[in-house]
Parts: structure tokens; C-alpha cells; sequence
């Protein structure tokens, strides 16, 4: 059997590739596939959790937070479709997508 | 008597009653407004499930109705703050017909985004678990991207709901991970287990990442400082009936589920003065003073008021996390009533911002020169709104914030005395912020405007303000209104 230290920490690398990601890419959409990334690193704890605790609370959360990233990315894109149809760029650091500041 | 026809009507599903016309209302607008034709009768509708749900919740609270329903509770918290959503809501659906800002084509899916938000908001309050809780703060999160975004030919509408959308995003992530983490020390997500847990083990590091994670990841909805960077971008960017119902409703759910989660869970250990509750106290402490500083010397500089009552929405913020730093009943009292008056307060200030957006003035501090002379009633009810936020009594923010820091500095128990610092932080933030708020108020007292042509902004608008002003006069006189429901909400914190 795996251990389960495995699991936590492939979750582990996983969410910090997804943060880096976040935190240093500026096109909105490769930033949405990185907050993919994270929530799918939670996801890989807690079904290794509910696994090894015997616990299926764990597995009925990955269900209800795999609709919700679902749902989250809908929005998000249909959000940035529309940004970038009137400033012409999905390029977070770029001025014309970014107006405000302070 | 009302009590008895709703739980003969809903039977075991009371708890869900206030929630269930919500969930009406967000399925059948659409169908309204494509059939209705007319937007007064989209809206007529609106109202209509709006104030079911608050009579509701109304009659639930005022009766004292307790019960559960597959996890989701009925009792004097979960009522009280669901009254304070659906008030909001109210407010919110009320001036949405005569904004010029809001999009009447998409009516339906407008009012249909707002109930869902709201809806999620009330789930939040009545549950107990971190999954339900998770599912309500993303049902309201995602729903106001949507309503950020409605306002689609807008640049900065759409840019604004990009960096919500995003950042929104990276939160619900950090928040799931530590939930997960949390999940796996504890064992459960029941919060009731949690608090057991945290009373009767020792602190790990795990437990700590996983609790960091939770705090970082809530902490965007509310906007504490260091996670404040979105607000006042949305808020200037959002139609302003939905900047209100950001800075009012939104914002309190955050606030909602740091009450239910940390604050039931360290609230005995803390009581204890054990070394992992007093760690999570100061923590909490430090976010809460950077919060309120960062936010009241930010808010001096800004030249749009609606960025100003961003900024100054962050600092309240930093107020009500006092609470948790605190983490007494009192302390969790003064902070749901603070909550109460902030609506008011800061929603009568949005309100005359939305308003005075209709009659063609701008967003700018400089354009409300002269507004005594073209508008007397406007800048009054606009100065009192002002001063309550700063403080100043006998207005309603005045009161609360002085339980907030009373029970701040008379703490009872292990930690007696600790908080006092905190206290005079705040105190010190209430001096600053009371600058910035008397720009404003210069502005409309003493600097000569261009004309002095009068203003008429919509009639339902004034209606909507002079709500607002009732509300934040009484409570300042008399407190006990509502007050002494959240003394009794306390009691049922876990």
C-alpha cells in the first residue's frame, strides 16, 4: 500500500506550482488553469484523507468542490471573453486591462 | 400564532423557509421578466419574494423558533443574520428599478444573481458544518462576479470583475486546501468536533497550515489587509446598488463565517487561556489593527468616494475582527450589532452616492461642492451617515463601536486587561477616519459649488434613505431594538 505521505505530498507540489503560478503569470487564463491547479491539490487531500480515515464526509466534499470550480471557471471565462472584447487583451499586467490602482 | 402557520406550511423544513422564497425568486425571475415585458413588474415581483423571506424571518426571530433540519439550523443567530442579509437584499432590489447603472435588458438575471448571492449568505448563517459553509460563500461569490460584470459595456465594470473573479478564485483555493488540511488532523467537519478538537489537543504544525490557509482564504472575502487589494477596485468598478451590496451584505457574510468557524472553535480554549487559543487571539489581533490602519490612512488620499467608502468599509472590518482577537460572548454581541449599524450606515452612504449618480453628478469628492445649497436634505442625511461611520454620538455607530471597544478593554477571564491595546488603536483609527469623512463634509458645507441648481434624485431612492436614517438614529438612542437579540444570538453559538 501507498503511503499516505505520498498523496499529501504530491497535493503539496501541486498547489505550490499552482500558487507560483498565480502569483508570477500575467495572462488570465493560464491564471485560472493554476487556481485549477490548487483547488485540485485540496481535492487530492481530501480524497486521500477520507481514504485512509475511513471517513466518506471527505469524498462528498471533493464532489461539491469539483461543481464549484466548475462553476467558478464558467463565470471567470465568460468574465474575461468580455474584458477582453472591449479592452482587446487578457494580459493582467498590460494598462488597458488594468486601469485602477491604490 | 404566525409562528404556527409557518412551521404548519414548511413542517420540517422551517429552517429552510426564508431560503426557500429566495430560491423561488432566483428561479422564476428570468421567466418573469420574459413574459412580464415591463421591468416595474419584474421588479414588483422581486419585492414581492423579498419580503415573504423577510416576514418570515421576521416572525421566526421574534417567536424564538429553534430547530434543525439535515444540519441546517433555526435559532436566534442564524435568524438575526439572515434578517441583516435579507435587509440589505431589500434595500438593494428596492433602488435597482430607478438606478441609471444597473442593466434593465438583463432585469431577470440581475434580480435571479442577487437572490442566489443572498441566498448562499443564509445558508451560510445556518449552518454548521465547513462543507455547507464552503457551498454558501462560493454560491454568493460566484454570483457576484456575475453581478459585477452585468454592467458589460462598462471598461471598468469588466476590469474590475476580472480582478474579483481571480482573486476570488486564489481564495477559494487557499480555503479549500486548509479546510482539507484541517479535515485531515480533525478528523470531521462538523464545527462542534473541530471545537472539541482544538480544546482537548495540542497544537501541530499541520493543524497551523491548514488553519493559516482558512484565515488567508476568508480573509479576501472580508478584505482584511494584506487581502484588501480587490475591494476598492470592485467597489468603484460595480454599479453602485451592487457596490452596496458588497460592502453591506457581502462583507458581512465573510464576517458571518469567522464568527461561526474560528470563533466557535477557539472560543473555550481561548476562555481557557490556553497557548494555541491565545496564539489564534493574536493573530487575529494583528490582522485587525493592520486592517483598520492601513484602510483609514488609505481612505484620506482618495479623490472617488466611492473608493473612499471602500477603503473606509475595510477599516470597519478591522473593527469587527476586534471580536475575534476578544473572542468573549460580549465581544461577539457588540460585533453582530456593529454589523447592524454598518448597514445602515454605510448602505445610506452608497444610497445617496447611487442617487446623486442618477441626478448626473459624479463619483468624484469635488463634485459634491455645494451640495447643501442644491440638495438640503441629501447632504444632511449624508453628513449623519458620515459621522456615524466616524463615530460620533448620539448616531448608532457611535453605540456599537463603543461595545465593540468596551468589551474590548473590559475583558473578563483569563485574558483580562490584554486587549486594551487594541482598544486604543481603534479609538485612534476613529479620530483619523473622522478626516476624511469631514472632506466630505466640507466639500458639501463650506466650498461653493459651480450652480446652485436643485437636484432631484428617483423618490424610491429618498424612500430607501430615509430608511437607512431612521434606522441610524434610533439604534444610536435606542440600542436595545436589536441589541438585545444579538445578546440572545450569542448563546447559541455552538
Amino acid at each position: 500500500m501507498i503511503p499516505m505521505e505520498y498523496f499529501l505530498i504530491l497535493a503539496a507540489i501541486l498547489f505550490v506550482i499552482g500558487a507560483y503560478g498565480v502569483l508570477t503569470k500575467s495572462n488570465a487564463i493560464v491564471v485560472l488553469m493554476c487556481i485549477e491547479l490548487m483547488l485540485n491539490a485540496a481535492n487530492i487531500n481530501f480524497v486521500t484523507f477520507a481514504a485512509f480515515n475511513y471517513d466518506i464526509a471527505g469524498q462528498a466534499f471533493v464532489i461539491m468542490s469539483i461543481s464549484v470550480a466548475a462553476a467558478e471557471v464558467a463565470v471567470g471565462i465568460a468574465i474575461l471573453l468580455n474584458a477582453y472584447k472591449l479592452r482587446k487583451t487578457t494580459e493582467l499586467d498590460d494598462a488597458k486591462l488594468t486601469s485602477m490602482r491604490w | 400564532m404566525a409562528a404556527d402557520i409557518i412551521s404548519s406550511i414548511f413542517g420540517d423544513m422551517t429552517p429552510l423557509a426564508a431560503m426557500i422564497f429566495l430560491l423561488i425568486g432566483a428561479l422564476i425571475m428570468p421567466a418573469v421578466q420574459m413574459f412580464g415585458k415591463k421591468h416595474t413588474v419584474t421588479w414588483c415581483v422581486a419585492l414581492l419574494m423579498v419580503i415573504l423571506s423577510f416576514v418570515t424571518d421576521v416572525i421566526l426571530l421574534t417567536n424564538d423558533v429553534e430547530a434543525t433540519y439535515l444540519g441546517v439550523k433555526l435559532n436566534t443567530y442564524t435568524t438575526l443574520m439572515s434578517m441583516l442579509f435579507l435587509i440589505v437584499l431589500f434595500l438593494v432590489v428596492l433602488v435597482s428599478n430607478v438606478s441609471t447603472e444597473t442593466t434593465k435588458n438583463h432585469a431577470g438575471a440581475y434580480y435571479a444573481l442577487l437572490f442566489g448571492a443572498t441566498l448562499g449568505m443564509l445558508f451560510v448563517a445556518s449552518s454548521s458544518s465547513l462543507l455547507t459553509i464552503f457551498v454558501g460563500v462560493e454560491l454568493t461569490s460566484i454570483s457576484s462576479y456575475a453581478l459585477v460584470a452585468l454592467k458589460r459595456k462598462d471598461g471598468r465594470a469588466s476590469e474590475a470583475a476580472v480582478k474579483y473573479a481571480i482573486i476570488g478564485g486564489m481564495s477559494t483555493a487557499l480555503t479549500l486546501y486548509g479546510i482539507s488540511m484541517i479535515y485531515g488532523i480533525a478528523g470531521s467537519l462538523e464545527i462542534n468536533d473541530l471545537a472539541n478538537y482544538v480544546t482537548f489537543n495540542d497544537f501541530t504544525w499541520m493543524f497551523g497550515v491548514g488553519l493559516i490557509c482558512m484565515i488567508a482564504g476568508y480573509g479576501f472575502k472580508i478584505a482584511a489587509v494584506p487581502f484588501h487589494m480587490w475591494a476598492p477596485d470592485v467597489y468603484e468598478g460595480a454599479a453602485t446598488p451592487v457596490s452596496m451590496f458588497l460592502a453591506t451584505g457581502s462583507k458581512k457574510m465573510g464576517l458571518a463565517v469567522f464568527i461561526q468557524v474560528f470563533m466557535a472553535m477557539f472560543i473555550i480554549s481561548a476562555t481557557a487561556g490556553s497557548i494555541f487559543g491565545l496564539t489564534v487571539q493574536y493573530i487575529f489581533a494583528i490582522i485587525a489593527a493592520i486592517t483598520m490602519t492601513v484602510g483609514n490612512v488609505v481612505a484620506i488620499a482618495q479623490p472617488n468616494i466611492k473608493r473612499m467608502l471602500a477603503y473606509s468599509s475595510i477599516a470597519q472590518a478591522g473593527y469587527i475582527l476586534i471580536i475575534l482577537a476578544v473572542m468573549t460572548p460580549q465581544a461577539e454581541a457588540a460585533g453582530i450589532f456593529h454589523m447592524f449599524t454598518h448597514v445602515f450606515m454605510k448602505g445610506g452612504a452608497f444610497l445617496i452616492v447611487g442617487g446623486l449618480i442618477c441626478a448626473g453628478i459624479g463619483e468624484k469628492i469635488s463634485d459634491y461642492k455645494g451640495l447643501a445649497k442644491r440638495s438640503p436634505f441629501l447632504a444632511a442625511a449624508m453628513m449623519l451617515f458620515l459621522f456615524s461611520l466616524a463615530g460620533i454620538p448620539p448616531l448608532a455607530g457611535f453605540t456599537s463601536k463603543f461595545f465593540l471597544f468596551a468589551s474590548a478593554v473590559g475583558t473578563p477571564g483569563a485574558a483580562d486587561g490584554t486587549w486594551i491595546w487594541l482598544a486604543f488603536i481603534a479609538i485612534l483609527n476613529s479620530a483619523i477616519s473622522l478626516y476624511y469623512y469631514a472632506r466630505v463634509v466640507k466639500a458639501m458645507y463650506i466650498e461653493k459649488g459651480e450652480t446652485t441648481e436643485k437636484i432631484k434624485i428617483p423618490t424610491i431612492f429618498t424612500v430607501a434613505i430615509v430608511v437607512c436614517l431612521v434606522f441610524v438614529i434610533v439604534l444610536g438612542v435606542y440600542p436595545d431594538l436589536i441589541f438585545g437579540y444579538c445578546e440572545q444570538a450569542t448563546e447559541f453559538l455552538l
